[in-house]
């Protein structure tokens, strides 16, 4: 196991140091650069202002020196200056981040708190009434795009109760109340989109559990359908469900930019989106590397769950 | 259409301006006002460049930004018309025009103290005009100076003493008085780097920078220390940033926000509004920005006049206004016209003028003949790239322009660029024709000539130089009599359409709203020049 994990980091390390290179050259290689920005806010153009701002910010160097530079003040822990804010990049990022992981967590935890119980459910009333129902209710939730249904709430709450959450985050230390209300309703329209998904990976990985022979011997020696289901079916099928869990989950940290922009909520993936806009590359280049490394860490607990969920499954030999 | 058809066109944005003002706006002036309460309002965007007003040109930054810092003069924010009559003094007390307005003479305010404690005095009037005209001994300069050209005419600003300051200009100037007055013009400290402005705001404005969470909101308090008395009535003003157009719709409807964002709501959305709250007050005003086509008279086809003048003819501005705007714009030439501004060309001059007439189809067949003499026909069609910002207000006006031009044989297929590509594209003239819009700070000829049409200016896209038109410009900026000046600003107008120079389409308008607990924030010409906020009080 521990070899395991050590050769997994290794290969995470590779993985980002790729991740880097790919994120460093298609920044660049999107047209126009944060000067460009500057003065289209100020409607016109310069070339030799032009030429003093970039080497005021360091990106009329060489492409090679300047990834070299970043990857130095990376490993230093510096994650250098954001263009637009002449601000610590890391300063900029740090209140961002835990928005995003609460919201994405959250959003987890409803999708794990309806999908699974309602896949199982699904899968065991297969073809009733029940399982006809949860299934339509789980294509809804496939359909309906997370943003869409955000508004929907949004535009529902205006209309019947004039209110709207708050337009600014609200910290659990000033209100706890107006905290949690801010984050479950956006995690909510988001939650409800992944725990369709897992409603059905749940269904069908529980259906063809079922009909494996040492459930058949567990129904014979005359144990309870709760025991059947929930202790010997069920942790078994949890495999791909864990799976799709672990992707959804560090898909929503970079995946929530509509969500977080609906909500008006400051997290990670709006304000990536406007740090491309503004080609702000130290912002973009850390806050991609910081989801990179969420990606790997999220796929690497999922590895070391199968270990835990199925005994079946060993690492290192 | 008919000219009767036309004054219609007129009337409607007016009789819709009363149908939407609700009480609020003038019963505003004669009710006490109160003091305390804040006003949350909203952005758009995130601040482009911090508080520093002189390196943008968006009213993204002005807007948050004026509350914190003071100009010399200001346009009366209680007034919505604004002329030189409109001029009060700010860090001025007073000002006078000396040896045939070629000496503009400001006696500054005593006692005037920056947020940070120190005090006011001429220096800081002659460091922050001369880095705007870099000035060869300037003390600073600007990382990015958009309106430079605005101050060319300013040989010397002399500080004789610490509250008295000097322009003198090389030749005379009258309007130079209303581009000061602007919300692009405040005075920055001397003590401070101006790159400093990008990040903080350090003023002697009615309310003080409290803080900016980057992405979230941007929150100022009230300056006990203000130098005008009773000034301001709030105690602070918090503007939220809203990325998302429904949220921030939502939120005004909610009463989560007080004021709309000057130049955002539509006709639309303003009736929307206004269904689902009745006691909202709109109040329609001039954007000061207008829809216009840029074609580069350096490049073939569009050296060639008759192209250009087709082009010119052949797009329906009225059809636009309704298709585009749905009503929610007005027709004008380079200047808006009344009563949305003050310099624009009178209904009659109007439909003279190529693609102003009434009659659509009599303007698309004399595109058409134009075409032809140009030597383009059905086998052989213009085809031309009309190029655009990826941005929906400026692709719709564009798609409408391609259709419009089909109508006429020219086949233009469109180009979308994005923002960070698109002023320098237009610098550069890399384009052949372009739907563009282009918004002016002040309602002033200077401002707007001088930009968009002088020769050699980075912002004239289309290139176009005409040294009799120059003189006209040069003529109109120094004339004292105002009646002549709006004479002659008549004739340039008539000039510049004749010469298809920059074609305007239309002038927007926008429906400001506001809770009617928000009192004496009223709506310029110019959505650049009334965030001031230190008359705005609060009847909540």
């Amino acid at each position: 196991m521990k070899t395991y994990v050590i050769q997994r980091l290794v290969i995470a390390v590779l993985t980002l140091l790729g991740m880097s290179v790919v994120i460093f050259t298609l920044l660049r290689l999107a047209p126009g650069d944060i000067v460009d920005i500057l003065f289209s806010t100020a409607g016109y153009v310069s070339p030799s202002e032009k030429q003093a701002i970039m080497k005021e910010l360091g990106i009329d160097r060489p492409y090679w020196v300047q990834y070299v530079d970043w990857l130095r003040q990376m490993l230093s822990g510096d994650l250098g200056k954001s263009y637009r804010y002449d601000q610590p990049a890391w300063q900029i990022i740090r209140p961002l981040v835990p928005v995003t992981l609460e919201l994405a967590a959250l959003s987890t935890l409803f999708a794990v708190l309806i999908g699974v119980p309602t896949g199982v459910i699904s899968a065991v009333r297969q073809d009733t009434t029940l399982d006809y129902v949860l299934r339509v209710f789980s294509l809804a939730g496939l359909s309906m795009p997370a943003f869409w249904l955000g508004m929907v709430i949004i535009l529902g709450l205006v209309t019947w109760f004039a209110w709207i959450p708050p337009l600014s985050y609200v910290s659990p230390a000033q209100d706890l109340k107006l905290h949690a209300v801010q984050f479950l309703l956006p995690a909510l329209a988001v939650g409800y989109r992944s725990s369709a998904l897992i409603m059905r990976i749940t269904r069908s990985s529980l259906l063809e559990v079922m009909r494996e022979d040492y459930i058949r011997t567990a129904w014979a020696k005359g144990q309870t359908g709760r025991v059947v289901i929930w202790r010997h079916a069920l942790k078994n099928a949890l495999l791909p469900v864990v799976t799709v869990i672990g992707i959804e989950f560090a898909f929503l940290i970079g995946g929530l930019v509509v969500t977080e922009t609906v909500f008006n909520l400051p997290g990670v993936a709006r304000f990536l989106v406007q740090a491309i806009l503004w080609r702000d590359y130290p912002i973009v280049q850390n806050l991609v590397m910081f989801i990179a490394i969420v990606v790997i860490l999220s796929n690497l607990l999922v590895d070391m769950l199968y270990g835990v969920l199925d005994p079946r499954v060993r690492y290192g030999g | 259409m008919s000219r009767a058809r036309f004054a219609l066109f007129s009337i409607i944005p007016l009789a819709l301006a009363a149908a939407f003002v609700g009480p609020g706006t003038s019963q505003s002036q004669s009710q006490t006002p109160k003091s305390g309460g804040v006003l949350n309002m909203m952005l758009r965007e995130e601040l482009s460049q911090g508080f520093s007003i002189h390196e943008t040109s968006t009213i993204s930054t002005v807007w948050p930004a004026m509350p914190c810092l003071n100009n010399l003069v200001l346009f009366d924010p209680l007034k919505k018309t604004e002329s030189v009559d409109t001029i009060i003094g700010e860090l001025a007390e007073k000002w006078s025009w000396q040896d045939n307005y070629r000496n503009l003479v400001f006696f500054l305010r005593k006692g005037v103290k920056w947020h940070d404690g120190q005090p006011f005095t001429s220096k800081d009037v002659k460091f922050t005009f001369d880095m705007l005209r870099e000035a060869p001994d300037a003390p600073a300069k600007l990382r990015i100076n958009p309106r430079k050209d605005w101050y060319a005419n300013i040989e010397a600003i002399e500080t004789p003493d610490t509250h008295t300051a000097v322009f003198r200009l090389k030749k005379p100037q009258p309007s130079l008085l209303l581009m000061l007055a602007s919300g692009y013009t405040p005075v920055y400290a001397a003590h401070v780097p101006p790159a400093e402005y990008r990040t903080n705001c350090v003023g002697t404005g009615p309310f003080k920078l409290k803080e900016w969470r980057k992405g979230e909101y941007v929150e100022f308090v009230k300056n006990p220390d203000y130098f005008v008395k009773g000034r301001p009535h709030l105690d602070g003003l918090k503007y939220f940033v809203i990325v998302e157009r429904g949220t921030r719709q939502a939120a005004i409807q909610a009463g989560k926000l007080d004021v709309s964002f000057p130049g955002e709501t539509t006709k639309t959305a303003a009736e929307q509004l206004k269904k689902a709250v009745p006691q909202l007050v709109i109040t329609p005003f001039s954007q000061n920005v207008a829809d216009n086509i840029i074609m580069n008279i350096k490049k073939p086809p569009f050296d060639n006049l008759k192209v250009r003048l087709a082009v010119s003819h052949a797009i329906d501005r009225r059809a636009l206004i309704q298709a585009v705007h749905q009503g929610g714009a007005v027709v004008g030439a380079a200047l808006a016209p009344k009563p949305w501004g003050f310099w624009g060309l009178a209904e009659k001059d109007l439909l003279g003028l190529p693609g102003y007439g009434a009659k659509a189809a009599e303007e698309k067949a004399l595109a058409r003949k134009l075409v032809a003499e140009a030597g383009f026909s059905r086998e052989k069609p213009l085809k031309v790239e009309i190029v655009t910002r990826a941005i929906a207000v400026y692709v719709d006006m564009a798609s409408f322009v391609i259709n419009e031009l089909k109508q006429v044989g020219i086949e233009a297929t469109l180009k979308q660029i994005e923002t960070a590509q698109w002023h320098a594209m237009a610098t550069r003239g890399d384009y052949q024709i372009g739907a563009n819009l282009t918004g002016v700070g002040p309602d002033d000829p200077d401002a707007n000539y001088y930009e968009n049409y002088a020769c050699g200016s980075p912002r004239n896209y289309s290139q176009y130089c005409n040294e009799e038109v120059m003189k006209m410009f040069d003529a109109q900026s120094q004339e004292l009599d105002p009646k002549k000046r709006l004479a002659l600003n008549a004739a340039i107008q008539k000039k510049l359409e004749a010469d298809a120079a920059r074609p305007i389409l239309d002038w927007k308008l926008d429906y400001f709203t506001v809770w009617p607990h928000v009192k004496n924030l009223i709506p310029h010409q110019s959505i650049y020049n009334f965030g001031r906020m230190q008359e705005v009080w609060s009847d909540k």
